[in-house]
């Protein structure tokens, strides 16, 4: 047989497992009620805005002798629409019939109960750049003098610290990248060590390896639950995504946040390969499903506390230790993406958390497929680490 | 050919393989018995590359054999094992996928044998909804389905009902009809008696008697059986060396035709013959040696 034959016949092993995982798990009754219990959570909050109506333009009459120089104010700002009405007595009606927000007139902000500060802010300033507008008129200005007069510049941020909080909005991208990672590591991970205690308890394991390589199958079936969690993925980013777009909301989405997206799939891809053999790895000491836990913890434990360190990190981004924690790995498998969106991250930092995080993936793939190899035929109590390291193959 | 030369292996101090050699011809079925604990376990896992041999090698048509040749040996381990929470037939067509059958010769073959098996109602239930004796059918049906070249079953028999067994013994005499080299072990001598060319007995990781049925057999001929219609106790006067056996005389050590003469001129001679040991009494004999 030649070379290429074996090569051919080696993927075609591990296609063969990770395809019986992808048909068998990720079809089964629990995989998918839960797949659709959360596209359908995904799928309400994304429509949760326009159903609530909060977020779209704010609906404002005007009437007098300002009104159209605060027109030409309202639409600089943006995100406000304007009605002109006859009078101020047009103007109060159509706030009682609901038909604007608010309304101004003849120096008057007429509301049903009040409005919030934002709102008065805006129009209040707006009331007096069309006020002053007025005066330098009656002063004998001409239209652009006024306008140059009045020209300003709006103020430039200048912070002193290196990267600070870029918005609130990058505060919850962050938040969601974080979560979603946490699980997206966390569910995979414990299927692939109670897959692997399932072939060790059942005993198919020794048929398997008449056939297989403890690679291919530990291969297989990190693949395997890796490409289910990234169609869940898909399809919860596609349902938020196409909702928000038939909601008419998806400009309102943070800037970046597609990039940031993009590039935590990459991270998650590593940090996967970490845990993922890891969890084979120490799912093949065991030989009973209850054993299991047991041998998971020390993955569970650097999971949970990666995912509170992003949750630390969102809140003091820019802090020494939040710079270390998400360098070091294999928390930087969750934390770095988080911080990345909530700050702007030198890109030496970034290639160095990579750098490592791979590094670390890398001998967690050769420490997991040795102690699978080692102890995959191993029945009976549980094997100590160092015991199985020292084992023959 | 498939030849198993000079395996050594020892878990820590138990020595489990003391230099077992044994080999089956295309066509032969070999029975490989031996006491609990002997090594006929470990023997089988190191030929299906399950467990790495200290010393000694795997010979398959002349040369060491290799992974991609062992894809096409059926093996059923003694440990049982499926994916309890697999269809059937899914779980059949698996593992002649991973075999390095087309998904499509799969499916055919897995019908073929649960038709064979009777058990083709059962092709969409989980394998753990199937009773112990199904579980092994489909258990044997994996070992089948890509047409092994060669078949190693560690005690295919045991837990089988006894229809289960025939189909189970019609099974291997087939591939064996159709040229493949089959050993399996078992405790159930009588049929290893029945099914099988040759047996190789293993005892305390050392091979300590082989050869064919009839070889055996007859290595083992000691005892002339007489039985002769008379009152007359014949014991002093039979040569060589003479024992009771209820109403029958056994012979040791004595010329067979001076037996028979003595016997006849005492009465009516209604049985004299050879005692053809069983397999059983051969295991016995041997492994109390
Ligand atoms: N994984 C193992 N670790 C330690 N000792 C083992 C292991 N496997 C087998 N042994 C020992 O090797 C010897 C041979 O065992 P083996 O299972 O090959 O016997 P067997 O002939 O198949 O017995 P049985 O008829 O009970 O199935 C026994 O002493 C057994 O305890
Ligand atoms: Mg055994």
């Amino acid at each position: 047989m030649s070379d290429q034959n074996a090569e051919m016949s080696r993927m075609r092993g591990l296609m063969l497992v990770a395809g019986r995982e992808i048909r068998v798990r990720g079809l089964s009754r629990a995989n998918v009620i839960s797949l659709i219990v959360t596209v359908v959570i995904v799928g309400i909050l994304a429509a949760l805005p326009a159903i609530i109506g909060d977020d779209g333009p704010t609906e404002v009459g005007l009437a007098g002798a300002n009104a159209p120089a605060m027109e030409a104010q309202l639409e600089a700002v943006g995100d406000y629409e304007t009605t002109v009405y006859d009078d101020a007595d047009g103007a109060e009606q159509a706030v009682a019939d609901g038909e604007v927000e608010a309304a101004v007139a003849d120096g008057k902000l007429y509301s049903e109960d009040g409005v919030d500060a934002e709102l008065q802010a805006v129009l209040d300033s707006a009331w007096q750049a069309a006020s002053v507008e007025a005066n330098l008129a009656a002063a004998g200005l001409t239209p652009e003098e006024s306008q140059q007069a009045l020209a300003t510049e709006s103020l430039e941020s200048v912070t002193l610290s290196e990267g600070g909080v870029n918005s609130t909005l990058d505060y919850f991208a962050g938040l969601i990248i974080s979560i979603v990672m946490f699980m997206m590591l966390m569910t995979p991970v414990q299927y692939i060590a109670m897959g692997v205690v399932e072939e060790k308890s059942s005993r198919i394991v020794e048929i398997l390896l008449t056939s297989l390589k403890p690679w291919q199958l530990l291969g297989g079936k990190v693949i395997g639950l890796g490409v289910i969690s990234l169609i869940n993925l898909v399809a919860m980013v596609a349902v938020g995504l196409g909702v928000a777009a038939g909601t008419g909301r998806l400009d309102s989405l943070p800037d970046g946040m597609a990039s940031a997206a993009l590039s935590s799939i990459g991270w998650w891809l590593v940090a996967f390969a970490l845990f993922g053999t890891l969890a084979g790895g120490v799912g093949s000491l065991v030989s009973r499903q209850e054993d299991a836990g047991s041998v998971l913890t020390p993955l569970i434990m650097s999971l949970t506390l990666s995912y509170l360190g992003a949750i630390f990190l969102l809140n003091a981004p820019t802090s020494t230790f939040a710079q270390i924690l998400s360098i070091v790995p294999p928390f930087s498998g969750i934390t770095m993406p988080t911080r990345m969106a909530i700050t702007d991250v030198p890109a030496w930092e970034i290639a160095l958390a990579l750098g490592l995080l791979a590094a670390a993936a890398v001998g967690a793939l050769a420490l997991g497929a040795t102690l699978y190899k080692r102890s995959v035929l191993y029945t009976g109590s549980r094997l100590k680490l160092t015991e199985a390291l020292k084992r023959a193959a | 050919m498939l030849e198993i030369k000079d395996l050594k292996k020892r878990f820590g101090d138990t020595v489990a393989l003391d230099g077992v050699s044994l080999s089956a011809e295309p066509g032969e079925v070999v029975g490989f018995v031996g006491a609990n604990g002997a090594g006929k376990t470990t023997a089988m896992r190191i030929a299906m590359g399950v467990l790495a041999a200290d010393s000694g090698e795997i010979v398959y048509n002349g040369a060491p054999l290799g992974t991609e040749q062992r894809r096409r040996f059926g093996y059923m381990p003694s440990e049982r094992g499926l994916y309890p929470k697999m269809k059937t037939g899914d779980q059949i067509a698996y593992f002649g996928e991973l075999h390095g059958m087309s998904r499509a010769e799969a499916k055919r073959s897995t019908a073929e044998l649960l038709e064979q098996l009777n058990l083709t109602g059962r092709i969409g239930d989980n394998v753990q909804d199937l009773s112990l004796g199904n579980q092994q059918r489909v258990q044997l049906a994996v070992s089948l389905v890509h047409d092994p070249e060669v078949l190693i079953l560690d005690e295919p028999f045991s837990g089988l009902d006894p229809i289960a067994v025939d189909v189970m013994g019609t099974a291997l005499k087939e591939r064996a009809a159709a040229g493949a080299p089959v050993i399996f072990s078992s405790h159930q001598l009588d049929l290893v008696e029945r099914l099988c060319d040759s047996v190789v007995i293993i005892g305390a990781g050392k091979i300590i008697a082989s050869g064919s049925v009839e070889e055996l057999k007859a290595r083992e001929v000691k005892q002339l059986r007489v039985r002769v219609d008379t009152a007359e106790d014949l014991t002093a006067q039979l040569p060589g060396k003479v024992e009771r056996d209820g109403e029958d005389y056994l012979v040791e050590g004595a010329d067979d035709q001076e037996v028979l003469r003595i016997a006849a001129a005492a009465g009516r001679v209604t049985h004299f013959a050879y005692d053809q040991p069983t397999i059983a009494e051969i295991f016995r004999e041997a492994v109390t040696k």
